[in-house]
């Protein structure tokens, strides 16, 4: 086995061996990290569909005050479904399985380190997203969003769906971090002659800083599950106040998990659109090391503030003070990595094609949702701000703009690679605009009854009269919770657009697959590894591995190509010879 | 509109006075990415076949963004914690307040002066009301009342899961857990209602753990008491009269006994 994850391998291949079993069955026992890859990307998609679909019955309840359209327990349990479908069973295995399926192609690998553990970690995932959906059979999930001990307690949720949540989230983070693992061996031991740590491409250089993060996270995670289920059905007390345990332990642990959840929105996004503007530009970054050292510092320091989450908390005030500084420390690389971004694009020969127009609404959301952000990355503001609907908007731009917009600018940029063929340019632009002008509607008003105090993830709000001080005999002094109706009309009208423009895209995706314009391996004249193999790319990927000479090795084989064509005739013009 | 509530409280002040620091930065930094890519996106778009000057940047360049982005996180990280502090002192009563109204507790997180003497109020979650206690041991269900210009210490307290208390306009808002005492502070400079809520998802009626502080003049305050003392005591005694009529023995006593319906689990 570990000569089998050197570089140097023999060159032998065997393919085109008739299967003797169905196709179906091959995909989903493969160990062919594209296989695996592409299993991951099409669970995700699918359960963004879901998720989607309990979002938009959630802003339906929401559509006027006290609106009694759906049951406060059904409410409880939409919401749980779909934050929990929305980060564990889309956000993270879209990251993880485009960098599973193009980690490889970028360094210049035949496979993964470990080709079953990919498969495994795939299955566990899609075990846990039918686990979570299967439930609603039985009882559902109901303990909101995280679910804080005592209120996850038997003591208080006695049904079962807590455990439904525990078994789910715990499988598809033991899943997420198999692939993790997988992905760091693969960058660390089988990248291409010459392809140094220097030279990765941002998108592979931010797998593997996802993957660290992963690596952190998701053990955090499963030992704060299993406590949470040993206290449950075991007679444990490690969030019980009454036994000498604390819930604080609980929120700790979770929310180092989702702080890295919320980092692994933003870091895939980051590295797919640094490979996105200078495609589309015609020039190089303007400095990749500093890309590439942005998004290191960004998972290591995010992680740090993970306190953020929780400063209205009984914690310290010395604890308090130092989630503020680590939060506030990410605006250097926040700030390093946009900047880096406009300066790429400067002067650059920009081609709008649907990536380009995604990548480009990717860091418009995302610079929002992050300059949102940063208000409740100071602790006073914070006391004002947490736990109202600003905090979902922030959160959802965020998401939106991260895993939705940057994910899509990934699938349009690499789904010829994928699929051999290109996404419906004209449905692309429909689906774009739809997403931007969906996402302003539905989040903007959220920031704006988040500051006359609408509280979150509440089944209703109240009419303006019942804040009228009737019955008190007393004048009120503050016009809270006023306006509320409005807000969340137009809340609701913004998802329907925005959920319009998601769908379009995922339609559009389906179609191509059988009615895409075929595409050569490099519709883009990418300078990245992977479009030097063909579309979609043999199971070994390589024919010869090529040296790499530059941080841009397409573009040194274009040009080799070039000069050795320069004098000859132009017959061997497909050649898809390695630089020598 | 694009505001927090205004300021009733001196620590809503504080509050306040950092949010619109922060909207300022947000808003402008937003506008700003916004506004370059943008105009770079159109300014730059060409046709395919040209190929740009393939520009990096120097060392220095990124060392000063880095700077200047580090300057600002440092400046909003001084701020932070002045306005906190700020925030966690308890200031005193002034003179249309309640005199001399209660005894100085032990302190936690904030710094209470040794010269004032905050009223001290024990705010209690369950699902899914808040109940309040008031030094002499009176009580009262999802109302809170308070006298004006008088510094009230809120002990944060919860008998079943995690909830969190918040009223706009008098502070910010505060963990309440089980088993651990938390506190905040305010001291109301107007007479009137001012709404809250909780701001804790804590199950199936969550949305209507709603709150409201009755602020009032300390004559009337005192009054309010008398009158809620009395209340309470004929609420029990008729309760004691029931029992006894139907012949159970009354051993349930005081707070219990006049709960609302939706009380404890």
């Amino acid at each position: 086995m570990s000569g089998a994850i050197t570089p140097q391998r023999p060159e032998l291949v065997s393919e085109g061996v008739p299967s003797r079993r169905p196709r179906w069955l091959e995909i989903a026992t493969s160990g062919d990290h594209k296989d695996v890859g592409r299993m991951l990307v099409a669970a995700s998609l699918g359960f963004l569909t879901l998720g989607l679909l309990a979002f938009l019955l959630i802003r339906l309840q929401l559509i006027v005050p006290e609106n009694t359209l759906i049951e406060p327990v059904t409410f409880n349990r939409l919401l749980s479904v779909m934050a929990a479908t929305l980060v564990m069973l889309f956000a993270l295995p879209l990251a993880l399985g485009l960098f599973t399926y193009l980690v490889p192609l970028q360094v210049g690998a035949r496979s993964l380190a470990f080709p079953r553990l990919a498969n495994l970690g795939a299955w566990l995932y899609i075990v846990g997203g039918a686990v979570l959906y299967i439930s609603f059979v039985y009882t559902p999930p109901e303990a909101g969003v995280n679910p804080l001990p005592p209120l996850s307690d038997t003591a208080f949720i006695s049904n079962n769906g807590v455990d439904v949540w525990i078994a789910a989230v715990g499988l598809s983070a033991l899943g997420f971090t198999l692939l993790a693992l997988n992905l760091l061996v693969t960058l660390r031991k089988m990248r291409a002659p010459g392809l140094a740590w220097r030279r990765l491409p941002p998108f592979s250089f931010s797998a593997a800083v996802s993957s660290w993060i992963l690596l952190v996270i998701g053990p955090a995670m499963l030992a704060a599950l299993t406590m949470l289920e040993i206290d449950r059905h075991f007679g444990g007390v490690f969030f019980d106040p009454g036994e000498g345990g604390a819930p604080t332990y609980w929120q700790h642990l979770s929310w180092i998990f989702f702080t890295g959840c919320y980092l692994l929105m933003i870091l895939p996004a980051a590295g797919a659109i640094s490979e996105i503007l200078p495609t589309f530009s015609r020039k190089p970054l303007i400095s990749r090391r500093a890309v590439n050292a942005s998004m290191a510092a960004i998972g290591a320091i995010g992680l740090l503030a993970w306190m953020q989450n929780m400063f209205t908390a009984s914690i310290p005030v010395g604890w308090l003070y130092f989630a503020m500084l680590a939060a506030l420390a990410l605006i250097v690389p926040l700030g390093v990595l946009f900047v880096n971004w406009l300066g790429t694009l400067a002067s650059g020969a920009i081609e709008m094609r649907a990536p380009m127009l995604f990548a480009l609404g990717a860091i418009s959301t995302l610079s929002i949702g992050l300059t949102a952000e940063l208000a409740h990355a100071v602790v006073p503001v914070n006391w004002l701000l947490a736990d109202t609907t600003d905090s979902t908007g922030a959160t959802g731009y965020v998401l939106v703009g991260g895993s939705v917009l940057g994910g899509l600018a990934a699938l349009h940029y690499w789904f010829p690679k994928m699929t051999g063929r290109l996404m419906g340019e004209s449905q692309a632009r429909i689906s774009f605009w739809a997403i931007i002008a969906g996402v302003q509607l539905t989040f903007i008003p959220m920031f704006l009854a988040g500051l006359n105090g609408q509280p979150v993830d509440a089944y209703k709000y109240y009419e303006d009269s019942v804040y009228d001080g009737s019955g008190t005999g007393l004048e009120v002094v503050t016009d809270s919770f006023q306006s509320l109706d409005t807000y969340n009309l137009l809340t609701t009208i913004g998802a329907f657009i925005l959920v319009t423009g998601i769908v379009l895209s995922l339609v559009n995706a389906v179609r191509s697959l059988s009615h895409g314009v075929r595409a050569g391996h490099d519709p883009w004249g990418g300078d990245t590894l992977e479009w030097l193999a063909l579309s979609p790319p043999p199971p070994h990927n390589f024919d010869v591995v090529p040296d790499v000479r530059s941080d841009e090795p397409m573009r040194d084989i274009r040009d080799a190509v070039r000069e050795r064509q320069a004098p000859a005739p132009p017959a061997k013009a497909e050649s898809d010879e390695p630089v020598a | 509109m694009f505001g927090p509530e205004s300021a009733h409280s001196p620590n809503a002040d504080d509050l306040n006075a950092l949010y619109w620091v922060l909207l300022a930065i947000a808003v402008a930094l937003a506008l700003a990415i916004n506004g370059a890519l943008i105009w770079l996106a159109m300014r730059y778009r060409t046709a395919r076949g040209s190929e740009p000057r393939r520009l990096r940047s120097r060392r220095p360049a990124q060392v000063l963004v880095a700077g200047s982005f580090g300057v600002l996180a440092l400046v909003l990280f001084v701020l932070g914690v002045v306005f906190t502090e700020s925030a966690s002192d308890v200031e005193p009563s002034g003179p249309d307040g309640l005199q001399a109204s209660s005894q100085l507790t032990a302190q936690r997180d904030l710094s209470i002066p040794v010269d004032t003497e905050p009223l001290t109020i024990t705010a209690s979650g369950q699902q899914w009301l808040w109940r309040y206690e008031y030094p002499d041991g009176t009580y009262s269900y999802y109302e809170l009342v308070v006298p004006v210009d008088t510094a009230v210490l809120v002990e944060l307290d919860s008998t079943d899961v995690v909830h969190r208390w918040w009223v706009p306009g008098l502070g910010g808002k505060f963990d309440v857990v089980p088993n651990q005492v938390s506190r905040t502070w305010f001291k109301a400079d107007t007479e009137g209602v001012y709404y809250g809520s909780s701001y804790q998802f804590s199950g199936a009626s969550y949305a209507a753990m709603r709150t409201e502080v009755q602020v009032v003049s300390p004559t009337e305050y005192q009054a309010w008491l008398t009158q809620q003392a009395d209340d309470i005591a004929a609420a029990q005694d008729f309760v004691q009269e029931e029992l006894a009529i139907r012949g159970e023995p009354g051993t349930r006593s005081g707070a219990a006994s006049v709960q609302p319906v939706g009380g404890e689990q």
